[in-house]
C-alpha cells in the first residue's frame, strides 16, 4: 500500500506549477501524469528536432535530452520513471537518471504497492526477460516472448506469461503440444501449456494462479503450476481471495452459461449470459461480479444475487467500500455512463465515469466524472466542483476526514486538500 | 439423401488430413449433437424446415456463377451435403465427410450473405455454414493456416504473431514516418481520454506499416485527439471468429473493448477492415452479451467520410483517371457503409467507375469470411472461382481498384495478378495521402 500518512494532509489549496507555460517553453507538451500525493505533475516535452525531455513541476530532467521519451509513470512513491532511448538502445530513467544496462527494447513498467521496486519487460538480443531493478532474469529457458506480467505487492515476486519453445512458422503440431508457461522470478513451471492467461499472484506473495487451455473448449485453472481437476468450457481471470490465499475464484463456462467456481466447485447456482470482473469484499467474505442475467442486461451480481436494475449497455469493475457494506459499479445505459451504490444510480449520466473514493463509512462516494469535455468532482451524484481540464481521481486521507482533489483549471495545476464534510 | 457429385483437384492441406486420421465417429456424433443442441436453436430449425430446394439462391452466388454454374458449389447445395446429412444422420458420419465439410463451409463460402438476399425466405445459409465452422473447429478441422491465424490470436491477440515490442516499436517508427509529411505530427500511445482509440488488423504492423505512418498523418491533419494502445487488445481482426473457435474470437473481442474501455475513449476508430468490423461490431459483442460495442466502433470508411464532409480533411488534387472501389460485404452488404464509400470515392477521385452490380448487390472479392486465410493450398481454387468479380473490374477500365478491406485487398490482388487484370489496388488511405492538402502551417 501506499502509505499516505506523511503527505500534507493540512486543508490548502496551492498552485503546484503553471502548466500553461509549457506550451510556450517547449515545441510539443505531451498529457501530463501527478504523483501519488499530487506534489509533482509531469509531461513530456519535444525540445527540438529528436530531442525530449521531462518537465516536472518547475524543471526539466537535467539539461541534455533523450532522443525519444515515451511511457511517463510516477512510481506510487512518487519517483518518476519513464523509457528512453540513447543512441537506438532503451534503458529506464528514474528521476531522470538512467539505469547503467541498455536494452534492445524496454516496455511495461510496473511497480510494487510501496513503489520501491520497479521492473519492466526487456528484451536483449533477442532474449526475453523482466528486469526488477536493473537485474535482469537468468532463465534456463529461452523466453521466445513474453505477453504479460505482474509483480507482487510486496515486490518479492515477479511473474510473466512467456514463450517457452520456439515454434515454426504454421506449426500446429508443436502449438498444440504447449509452447508458453509461467515463469516466476525467472523458473518456468514444469509444464508448457497451449495458452496461459489471466496470471495473479495473492495478496500475501505466495501463490500463483492463470487460466490455461489444454485444447479448443477446455480450459482450466492452474495455481502454482497444478491445474485443477475441473474443465470448463471457457474461463475468465482468476481472482484470489485477499485474505486466504488458498482460495480462488473464477467466472467458469458450462453448457453456454457463465457460473463463478471457488476451487473448482460451482458455487453461485444461477447461471449468466456472462459473468465477469469477480472482486472480494475486503474481509473476503462476500463477492460481487458484474453479471447479464439475460442478453444486453447487465448488472451487479452480489454473493449470486443480482441487484434488480440493470444497464443496456456494459458494466465495469465492482469495487466494495472499505468496510465492505457497500458495492459500487460504473456502468453504461443508452450511450450514458452512470455511477451505481447497491443497485441505486447516483445522479445524471456522463460521458465518463472514474472509480470512486469512499469515506470511510461509506456513505459518501466521491469520484471524477466527464460532461461535455470537462471533468468535474461529483459526490453521491451531485457535481461539485466543475470546469477541470484535466482531472485525476479524488484521494480520501488515511483518516478519513479529507480528501485531496488535484486537477489544471485555466492552465495551472492545482492540489488541494478540503474536509469531507465540506464538499 | 445423395451427395452431390463435385469435382476438385485434390488439395493437400496437412492439418486437415492429420485430422481425418485421428478423429474417431464417437467423438464427431458428440461435438455435432452437442453443438445442435447446445448452440443452435430455433433459427437453425426454422432455415432448416423453410427451405423448398428451389435452388433461387445459386443465381446469388459467385462460386456458382464462376465455375459455369457447377451445382456442386451453389449455396443450398452447401447446406444439402453439410448441415442437413449431419440432422439426418443425428451425427452419425465419418471423419471424410467432416473434412469435405470443412472444405465446403472454411474454402468455398465466404459466408458473405449474398445469397440470403436472393432467397425467397430470407434464408441465412452464411449463418448455417458458420454452424458447420463451428462443429469443424470443435473437431479440429480446420484448414492449416488459418488454424495457425487462430492459434496466433489465441496465443497473442493478434493474427500476425506480432510481439509485444514489435508492436511498439513499428509505431515509433511509423510515427517518425508520418514526420515526413508533418513534423509536429505525433502517434500517441497509451493517451487516457482521447477521443479516439485506432485500432488496426495484424497485417498492418508486420507487412503495411507504411499505413501506420498514413494515420498519423490523417489524425493531424484533421486535428484529431487520439491514442493507441501500447498492450495487447490493438488487434481488431478475428479469424477465430470465422474457424468457429468462438471461446478465442470472444477473449480477443472482449480485450479489444477492454481496451477502449481502459483507455477511456469515446470511439474506437478501425481500419480498412470487413471482417474485423463485423467481429467488433457483431459477432463479438453478441457473444460476450453486449447489445452493442460498449465503445462504439466507427469503419474507416465512416471515419473519412465524417472527415470529408465536416471539412476538417481537404482535397488538394484529386486522384486521375478511372478508379473503382470493391465494396467489402461485412461494411457494405451487412452494414449500410456502401453511399459513404462512394462519397469518398468521388471526394477524392477525378473519375469514379462504379461497379456493376454495386452497393449491397455487388459480389464478394472471394477473399472474404476466411477463405483467403486457409492459405497456399487453397489459392487456385479461390482465385478461379473469382472470375465473375474479375469481370466485373475489367469493365470498370480502371487502373486501381480501392479496397477499404484487408481481406478484399488481398484477394483483389490475386484477382488482378490471376487475371493479369494490370490494375493497382490500394486502401482508400493510400488514395487520400496523395489527394489531400496538407495546411502550409503543418507542412515540412
Ligand atoms: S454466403 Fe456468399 S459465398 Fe457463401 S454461399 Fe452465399 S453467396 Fe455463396
Ligand atoms: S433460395 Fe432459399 S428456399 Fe430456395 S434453395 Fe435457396 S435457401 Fe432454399
Ligand atoms: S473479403 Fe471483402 S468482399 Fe470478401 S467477404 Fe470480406 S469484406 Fe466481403
Amino acid at each position: 500500500m501506499i502509505n499516505s500518512e506523511s503527505w500534507d494532509w493540512e486543508c490548502n489549496k496551492k498552485m503546484v506549477a503553471d502548466t500553461s507555460k509549457w506550451k510556450d517553453q517547449f515545441e510539443d507538451v505531451w498529457e501530463p501524469y501527478i504523483s501519488s500525493d499530487g506534489e509533482k505533475i509531469a509531461s513530456i516535452v519535444k525540445v527540438g528536432e529528436g530531442e525530449f525531455n521531462i518537465a516536472v513541476n518547475k524543471e526539466t530532467w537535467g539539461e541534455e535530452p533523450f532522443e525519444k521519451i515515451w511511457y511517463s509513470r510516477f512510481s506510487p512513491d512518487g519517483r518518476l520513471t519513464a523509457l528512453i532511448t540513447k543512441e537506438m538502445e532503451w534503458t529506464m530513467a528514474v528521476d531522470g537518471k538512467t539505469w547503467e544496462e541498455m536494452y534492445e527494447y524496454i516496455w511495461d513498467t510496473k511497480f510494487s504497492a510501496n513503489g520501491k521496486v520497479i521492473a519492466a519487460t526487456t528484451k536483449q538480443d533477442g532474449v526475453y526477460a523482466i528486469t526488477v531493478d536493473e537485474k535482469t532474469w537468468e532463465c534456463p529457458v529461452k523466453l521466445e516472448s513474453i505477453a504479460s506480467h505482474i509483480i507482487s505487492p510486496d515486490g518479492k515476486t515477479a511473474v510473466a506469461i512467456a514463450q517457452t519453445v520456439a515454434t515454426a512458422e504454421a506449426d500446429v503440431n508443436a502449438f498444440t503440444k504447449g509452447a508458453w508457461s509461467v515463469i516466476v522470478n525467472g523458473k518456468p513451471w514444469n509444464d508448457n501449456y497451449v495458452d496461459v492467461y489471466g496470471l495473479v499472484i495473492s495478496a500475501d506473495g505466495k501463490n500463483i494462479a492463470a487460466e490455461y487451455r489444454n485444447s479448443i473448449c477446455e480450459y482450466g485453472i492452474l495455481v502454482n503450476g497444478t491445474p485443477w481437476n475441473e474443465k470448463f468450457g471457457c474461463t475468465w481471470e482468476p481472482v484470489f481471495n485477499p485474505t486466504n490465499s488458498d482460495e480462488i475464484s473464477v467466472p467458469v463456462r458450462q453448457e453456454g452459461q457463465w457460473f463463478l467456481a471457488t476451487n473448482g466447485r460451482i458455487v453461485w447456482d444461477k447461471g449468466f449470459v456472462n459473468l465477469m470482473y469477480q472482486t472480494y469484499s475486503p474481509d473476503g467474505s462476500n463477492i460481487a461480479a458484474g453479471v447479464a442475467p439475460s442478453f444486453a442486461k447487465w448488472t451487479i451480481a452480489v454473493n449470486g444475487q443480482p441487484w434488480s436494475t440493470t444497464f443496456n449497455e456494459c458494466i465495469l469493475k465492482p469495487s466494495f467500500s472499505p468496510d465492505g457494506r457497500k458495492v459500487v459499479a460504473i456502468a453504461k445505459d443508452s450511450g450514458n455512463w452512470f455511477l451505481v451504490v447497491d443497485g441505486t444510480v447516483l445522479g445524471e449520466g456522463c460521458d465518463n465515469v472514474w472509480p470512486p473514493a469512499f469515506s470511510p463509512n461509506g456513505d459518501k462516494v466521491i469520484y471524477k466524472i466527464e460532461k461535455n469535455g470537462k471533468f468535474a468532482v461529483a459526490v453521491n451524484g451531485e457535481v461539485k466542483d466543475k470546469e477541470y481540464e484535466a482531472l485525476w481521481n479524488p484521494v480520501v486521507s488515511p483518516d478519513g476526514t479529507k480528501v485531496m482533489i488535484c486537477g489544471v483549471k485555466g492552465g495551472k495545476y492545482y492540489r488541494k486538500v478540503v474536509l469531507l464534510s465540506d464538499i | 439423401m445423395k451427395p452431390t457429385i463435385a469435382i476438385r483437384e485434390p488439395v493437400v492441406d496437412d492439418l486437415m488430413d492429420q485430422t481425418e486420421k485421428s478423429l474417431t465417429e464417437d467423438q464427431i456424433e458428440k461435438v455435432i449433437n452437442e453443438v445442435i443442441d447446445q448452440e443452435t436453436g430455433v433459427r437453425l430449425q426454422t432455415y432448416v424446415n423453410t427451405c423448398i430446394h428451389c435452388g433461387l439462391c445459386s443465381e446469388a452466388c459467385h462460386w456458382f456463377l464462376s465455375n459455369d454454374r457447377d451445382v456442386s458449389f451453389a449455396p443450398v447445395t452447401k447446406v444439402k451435403d453439410t448441415i442437413w446429412v449431419m440432422l439426418e444422420k443425428k451425427g452419425k458420419v465419418d471423419a471424410a465427410f467432416i473434412k469435405r465439410c470443412s472444405q465446403i463451409a472454411h474454402t468455398e463460402c465466404n459466408v458473405c450473405r449474398r445469397c440470403g438476399m436472393y432467397c425467397p425466405f430470407g434464408i441465412d445459409i452464411a449463418y448455417m455454414m458458420l454452424v458447420v465452422r463451428r462443429i469443424c473447429a470443435k473437431l479440429e478441422m480446420v484448414p492449416l493456416y488459418l488454424q495457425d491465424t487462430v492459434n496466433s490470436h489465441a496465443a497473442t491477440m493478434n493474427q500476425m504473431w506480432v510481439k509485444p515490442d514489435e508492436w511498439i516499436d513499428t509505431l515509433q517508427w511509423q510515427e517518425e514516418e508520418g514526420q515526413g509529411y508533418v513534423p509536429s505530427a505525433r502517434l500517441p500511445l497509451e493517451k487516457e481520454g482521447a477521443e479516439i482509440m485506432y485500432s488496426v488488423i495484424g497485417p498492418e504492423p508486420k507487412f503495411l506499416a507504411q499505413l501506420l505512418g498514413n494515420i498519423t498523418v490523417i489524425m493531424n491533419v484533421a486535428g484529431c485527439d487520439w491514442t493507441m494502445p501500447a498492450t495487447a487488445g490493438w488487434d481488431n481482426s478475428n479469424m477465430a471468429m470465422y474457424s468457429g473457435d468462438f471461446e478465442v474470437m470472444a477473449r480477443v473481442e472482449r480485450l479489444h473493448h477492454e481496451t477502449a474501455q481502459r483507455l477511456k475513449v469515446k470511439k474506437i476508430v478501425m481500419g480498412e477492415c470487413g471482417h474485423a468490423f463485423r467481429g467488433g461490431e457483431y459477432d463479438g459483442p453478441t457473444w460476450l452479451g453486449w447489445m452493442s460495442p460498449p465503445i462504439p466502433i466507427v469503419h474507416a470508411v465512416a471515419f473519412y467520410y465524417d472527415l470529408l464532409v465536416s471539412g476538417r480533411i481537404k482535397i488538394a488534387k484529386k486522384v486521375e483517371g478511372p478508379v473503382t472501389a470493391q465494396y467489402p460485404c461485412n461494411i457494405i452488404r451487412n452494414a449500410g457503409l456502401g453511399s459513404k464509400l462512394r462519397y469518398i470515392m468521388n471526394a477524392v477521385c477525378e473519375d469514379f467507375v462504379d461497379l456493376v452490380p454495386n452497393d449491397r448487390h455487388a459480389f464478394c472479392c472471394n477473399a472474404g469470411g476466411d477463405t483467403i486465410n486457409c492459405g497456399p493450398p487453397w489459392k487456385k481454387i479461390r482465385v478461379q472461382s473469382a472470375r465473375l468479380q474479375s469481370e466485373n473490374f475489367k469493365r470498370t477500365g480502371a487502373h486501381t481498384i480501392v479496397t477499404p478491406c484487408h481481406n478484399c485487398h488481398s484477394g483483389v490482388e490475386d484477382i488482378v495478378d490471376g487475371y493479369k487484370l494490370g490494375m493497382h489496388v490500394k486502401f482508400f488511405s493510400e488514395l487520400l495521402i496523395e489527394a489531400m492538402e496538407i495546411p502550409e502551417d503543418l507542412q515540412a
